[in-house]
């Protein structure tokens, strides 16, 4: 059973109130390690350069977009297992049917509450501690 | 204010400048300037809008942007052609989402049926299966089956988290665990940590920690002895004989262990985790040789990016843009600021009323503190400053739906939108400028058709720009309307007793009989901009900020407004003057020369005024002493400093006074608040000497001197407009 301290989070999405609100969400359930990137370009970056082991990653962005950052994930030699939860708005529907063809491990519609995200994260990563 | 709502006015605050994108964008679009990445910016924001109001649970947004995005899709994947039509409906949309953020923001409840039409129009651009926009959350019947490169790849959630602590490590990957801990020894051969570990970390993907437990503190340092170990992990590819290389040539230096994880022993990798529970922002792990005591420990290496991009991504993503500080923080400096420039003011006083030799050295630092605290000044005032697209980007919008309103065809330019001016006279400027721009619209650019037939485009322009100019920000509303119909102005002025029946005008001063209060030409009162607010409440308000207004029409072709602000209220640079035994300021801004006139030039007239020849032009002159009292040292003008001044719409003055007493940053001080409107008085400051002076009005001083003839602006008294 994984500790949700001991969880390293890569949070990405380019708008600052976004991050800054699934930071909040993810500090109350525990996590303690948080990252974030503005785009796919820095967070695919970051993933492959730091330890890592969830991303949670919006789809509109600049540079990159979140398809683009999952495929090139799922594309990368050593971190291509990594956990992958999409963002996403309500009816958008076709977005995650993409997505998980593409390899998406869950998706959490917006808004969420701490108790949905939770659930999202447990699903993927087994229950937290 | 809770943590979620002060992360709500940062969405509110980027909902902005999105929406300004949007409106930016989609007016490029309907001018034909609009390129692909216009449309791509624009949906971008609309997306962003709704991401945002998505996570604040603001459904009535995250519904009426969700539509709204769906037609800029189709627009940017050119299902939709843009039409004028279509341009109509989304900048109308920009307009619904502008407003629905707005209510958002101010917490209010949606009306119900708000934005529909728009709506309606929008879904039928979308297509009809947009229909269903506000579909549930849930998305049921999606299997995610996490798909991988290789067939090996197994789903993480089955297989819980000890599977997942062991992430990255692919096929063949080895993970070793090294303990490194340099000697002395290592250092006096030369040889350096750093670049032991640099060649380790090319190995593959390494995470250390540095312990600099050891480190002394600095007077025992010695400099050629190690105090810093690491331990870590290193995930790689290559085999023990590899690493082992690396540290070939110090091996008989340091004290070294490296252990090979079995695959099974699930929580090695996660060790660092530990590490990594109090992070430290440091620099890079110090070389041995350059000890720095302060480094407890250092954050893992990661390969290529070493310490940096291991500090936490929230300060490095957006503190090196902007922090929001709190305004009060912000004129509580300034106010010090102003006390400071006072003080400095003192000092330097006292500094010249000393000894020559003891003031000689006192001098020159006092030089230096005066560059200082104007550095400051201008520091703390760009702080406070912001850029007029704040009240420019409101106006896109109010032209688009007044020229809808009034059924005319205008288009709206606007430059020098980033023009920086203080917070505060941006805050009242909108106002006014908001009325001048109705007041073009209304009655300024024609009916189309009776454009056509007077010889004009259709199409009316209305420029809005800003610039610096002389230390002033100039503010311009220039539309080619008809201008201001002269004649009956004059007519309604008489009329209204506003001006002597048998008063002969100039046609400028004319133009500006509309500032006078009581003042409308307007045949019927519109609800675009009679609203009982007329042009002389604008003036006041563009006064009361210390700005200045002025007009230039142009029959039959158009009409200038232009306004003219001061950079900031807080402090000014003036001309200190002694009149009698008494010291006022006068704005440097105003001032266009300083001159001590021969006494030919001087033609006195009756009453308190006279004349001053001045290279040809004969410019009005007003004895300070006379106007405010004072019993003058100088009797004779001839005696006396002219300063010649420049007040509103250009007109020039010649202030007589006795002494010219030197330059001075001064700080303002209402003495409206603590004692009433004085005319001809602006403000009061404190000078270096402590003593009270008084700031100049120029505007008012030549209404207050009952000059008529060289000053078209409007007075207050109606008489004097007359004489």
């Amino acid at each position: 059973m994984p500790a949700a301290a001991a969880l390293k989070v890569l949070v990405v999405d380019d708008q600052n109130s976004v991050r800054q609100v699934i930071r909040l969400a993810l500090e109350e359930i525990g996590v303690r390690h948080i990252l974030e990137s503005e785009n796919g370009k820095d967070a695919f970056e970051k993933a492959t350069t730091q330890p890592v082991n969830l991303i949670i990653s919006d789809y509109n962005m600049p540079e990159m977009d979140g398809l683009a950052l999952l495929r090139a994930v799922r594309g990368h030699q050593t971190v291509r297992k990594l956990p992958f939860i999409l963002l996403t708005g309500r009816g958008d529907r076709d977005l995650v049917v993409k997505a998980a063809q593409t390899g998406v491990n869950n998706y959490v519609v917006k808004p969420f509450t701490n108790a949905l995200l939770r659930e999202k994260i447990e699903q993927v990563m087994g229950k937290l501690a | 204010m809770s943590k979620i709502d002060e992360l709500k006015n940062t969405f509110f605050d980027e909902c902005g400048e999105l929406l300004q994108d949007i409106e930016t964008g989609l007016t490029d679009m309907r001018e034909g300037r609009g390129t692909e990445d216009t449309v791509h910016a624009v949906f971008r924001a609309a997306h962003s809008v709704k991401g945002g109001a998505g996570i604040f649970g603001f459904e009535r947004l995250v519904g009426f942007a969700h539509v709204f995005e769906t037609v800029l899709d189709n627009v940017r994947h050119e299902k939709l052609v843009t039409s004028d039509d279509v341009m109509s409906v989304l900048l109308q949309a920009g307009d619904v989402l502008a407003d629905l953020v707005g209510m958002a923001r101010a917490g209010e409840e949606v009306p119900p049926g708000f934005g529909d039409e728009c709506r309606h129009a929008l879904e039928k651009l979308a297509g009809s299966e947009e229909g269903g926009g506000d579909a549930s959350g849930d998305f049921d019947g999606i299997d995610f089956m996490p798909v991988a490169a290789d067939d090996d790849f197994t789903p993480v959630a089955a297989d819980g988290f000890d599977d997942m602590a062991d992430l990255g490590a692919a096929p063949g990957e080895h993970t070793f665990r090294i303990s490194f801990k340099p000697s002395g020894e290592l250092l006096k051969k030369a040889n350096e940590p750093l670049y032991i570990l640099r060649e380790l970390a090319k190995l593959g993907r390494l995470e250390l920690t540095a312990d600099a437990s050891a480190v002394p503190p600095l007077v025992q340092i010695q400099p050629d002895n190690a105090y810093v170990s690491w331990q870590g992990v290193l995930h790689t590819m290559q085999g023990r004989a590899e690493i082992d290389s690396v540290f070939e040539f110090v091996v008989a230096d340091c004290e070294l262990e490296i252990v090979e994880d079995l695959p099974t022993e699930a929580e090695m990798p996660m060790a660092p985790v530990a590490a990594m529970d109090e992070p430290v922002e440091a620099e890079p792990a110090p070389p041995m040789n350059m000890p720095v005591p302060a480094a407890v420990s250092s954050p893992p290496l990661a390969p290529e990016k070493p310490a940096e991009a291991s500090k936490p991504a929230a300060a490095k993503s957006t503190a090196g843009m902007t922090t929001r500080v709190d305004l009060e923080k912000i004129d509580r400096v300034v106010n010090m600021v102003g006390e400071l420039v006072i003080a400095q003011a003192m000092l330097g006083q006292v500094v010249r009323d000393l000894p020559e030799d003891v003031a000689g050295l006192l001098s020159q630092s006092l030089e230096e503190v005066i560059h200082h605290t104007r550095e400051l000044k201008d520091s703390v005032m760009s702080m406070r400053a912001q850029p007029v697209k704040t009240v420019f980007q409101r106006m896109p919008r109010l032209v688009r739906e007044l020229s809808t309103k009034t059924g005319k065809n205008i288009r709206l330019e606007m430059s020098g939108e980033n023009t920086e001016i203080d917070k505060t006279i941006i805050e009242r400027l909108s106002d006014p400028l908001t009325h001048v721009i109705r007041n073009s619209v209304d009655h300024g650019i024609e009916l189309p058709a009776d454009r056509v037939a007077a010889g004009k485009s259709e199409q009316g322009t209305i420029r809005l720009s800003a610039s610096h100019r002389g230390g002033r920000i100039v503010i311009e509303v220039k539309d080619d309307g008809a201008g201001i119909n002269n004649e009956r102005v004059l007519m309604k002025a008489r009329e209204r007793g506003l001006i002597d029946a048998n008063a002969s005008l100039s046609e400028d001063e004319i133009s500006n009989l509309i500032f006078m209060p009581g003042f409308s030409t307007a045949e019927t009162i519109s609800d675009i901009s009679g609203r009982g607010v007329g042009m002389d409440v604008v003036r006041r308000n563009i006064l009361d900020i210390g700005g200045r207004i002025s007009l230039k029409s142009d029959p039959g072709r158009g009409l200038l407004m232009q306004l003219s602000l001061p950079l900031t209220l807080a402090v000014m640079d003036g001309m200190v003057v002694e009149v009698g035994r008494d010291n006022y300021v006068i704005p440097i801004s105003a001032i266009v020369e300083c001159l001590r006139p021969s006494a030919s030039d001087i033609r006195s007239v009756l009453g308190t005024l006279g004349t001053l020849q001045l290279r040809g032009a004969i410019v009005p002159i007003l004895r300070l002493s006379d106007l405010f009292g004072i019993a003058s040292a100088r009797n004779d003008v001839a005696d006396s400093v002219v300063i010649i001044v420049e007040a509103s719409e250009g007109a020039r003055l010649g202030v007589v006074v006795d002494e010219l007493r030197g330059h001075q940053q001064v700080v303002i001080k209402s003495i409206e608040e603590n004692y009433g409107i004085v005319p001809g008085i602006a403000g009061a400051t404190i000078l270096g000497n402590g003593r009270v002076a008084f700031i100049i009005d120029v505007d008012r001083l030549a209404s207050l001197a009952g000059d008529g003839r060289d000053s078209p602006a409007p007075r207050a008294e109606p008489k004097t407009v007359a004489a």
